[in-house]
Parts: structure tokens; sequence; C-alpha cells
């Protein structure tokens, strides 16, 4: 079982890597990840910048988790 | 009528620049891998570094790249490492995050402790936070 879970953390990880390989080859239809993440930062809610607040928060907590916790 | 005046990446400022930010972030996170978790001094460095530049990217104080109206059509692929990452943490968390079914955030545990590592590690996560400050 823990192979299981390692295998399908790494798999996940070599996705991302593919997907962004794909987004960076010329005339590709994908966003690169970098986009999609601004893209996401757009968003408002009134004078409030929800997206950005959300994406800094979500990775704020993920560094604390890591080396923190 | 006065206009907003609206921060460009067009010109770089002279700290803007790889050859600046660089060496700052790797200086940064040689000492963030010296701190081992659940240490005081831990919490206040990632605490510190991150609500820094929360502070930068919230406070409009740093050239922006242009950002994309639209989202091309093969957006949809992310959800697909999305899903598997997903799928795979959902279920190791909900089986309680065994040793023999751990999180992600198990597995790699043990390799942060090696300082080195966790410099390194240190780096891609300093480094990816400037680049969302930057979006």
């Amino acid at each position: 079982m823990r192979y299981l879970a390692i295998a399908g953390f790494t798999v996940a990880l070599l996705l991302f890597v593919a997907v962004e390989w794909a987004a960076r080859r010329e005339g590709s239809r994908i966003p690169t990840f970098g986009d999609v993440c601004a893209y996401v930062m757009r968003y408002e809610v009134g004078p409030v910048p929800v997206g950005r607040i959300a994406l800094f928060g979500f990775w704020w907590w993920m560094g604390w988790h890591f080396f923190a916790r | 009528m006065e206009q907003q005046p609206e921060l460009s990446a067009d010109v770089p400022r002279a700290w803007d620049r790889p050859v600046v930010t660089v060496p700052t972030l790797t200086f940064l996170s040689l000492i963030g891998g010296q701190f081992p978790s659940f240490s005081t001094q831990a919490n206040v460095y990632a605490i510190g570094t991150g609500g820094a530049l929360v502070w930068l990217g919230l406070a409009n104080r740093v050239p922006r790249r242009p950002v994309p109206h639209r989202l091309r059509s093969g957006a949809g692929w992310w959800l697909v490492p999305v899903l598997v990452f997903g799928v795979f943490e959902a279920s190791t968390f909900m089986l309680g995050s065994r040793d023999d079914f751990p999180t992600f955030s198990k597995i790699a545990d043990p390799l942060l402790d090696d300082p080195l590592v966790r410099s390194v590690a240190y780096f891609g996560w300093l480094s990816a936070f400037w680049g969302l400050v930057r979006r």
C-alpha cells in the first residue's frame, strides 16, 4: 500500500511536469500553470482581491505546513 | 482626470532581475533550511518570509507580468494532475495517513529532515511565491 501511495503521488507530479511541458510548446492550446494561477488571481469581489488572497494564503500555508509543522 | 499609476513589468527595476532575486532567494532558503520542523525558529521564519511576500503581493509594490484575459481552451488538462493528486491525498488522509498508506507530507517529512534537501525545497517554495507575487 505504501508503494501505491508513493507511485500515485509520483504519477501526479510527473503529470504536472508533462502538462506544463505541453503548455510551453509552440502553438499549444494549454495555458501554462503560471497563466492559470494569474487568471485565478484576477477574481475579485468588489474591491477585495479574493483570488489573490486565496492563492497567497494557500501557498503560505503550504510552506508553513512543510517547513514548520 | 489623473490616471492611477500602474506598475508595469516592461521596465524592470534594478532589484527585480534574476541576478538579484536568485541570490536573495538562495540566501533566504539556506537560512530556512537550517531550522528543524516544530521549532519556534522554523515557525517564525516560514510565517515571516511568507507574510512579507503576501504583503508585497497585496500592496501593489512589485511590478506584475501581464495577465491573460481568457484562458486558452486546453485549460481543462490541468484537472488531470490535480485530480490524480487530490484522489491520493484525500484517500491517504481519510485512512489516517498511516505508515503503510501515507499522505504526501508524511512521505516528504523524512526527506525534508536533511538541511540541504530542505533548503532546496525552501528555494522552490519561495521562488514559486515570488512568481505569484509578480503575477
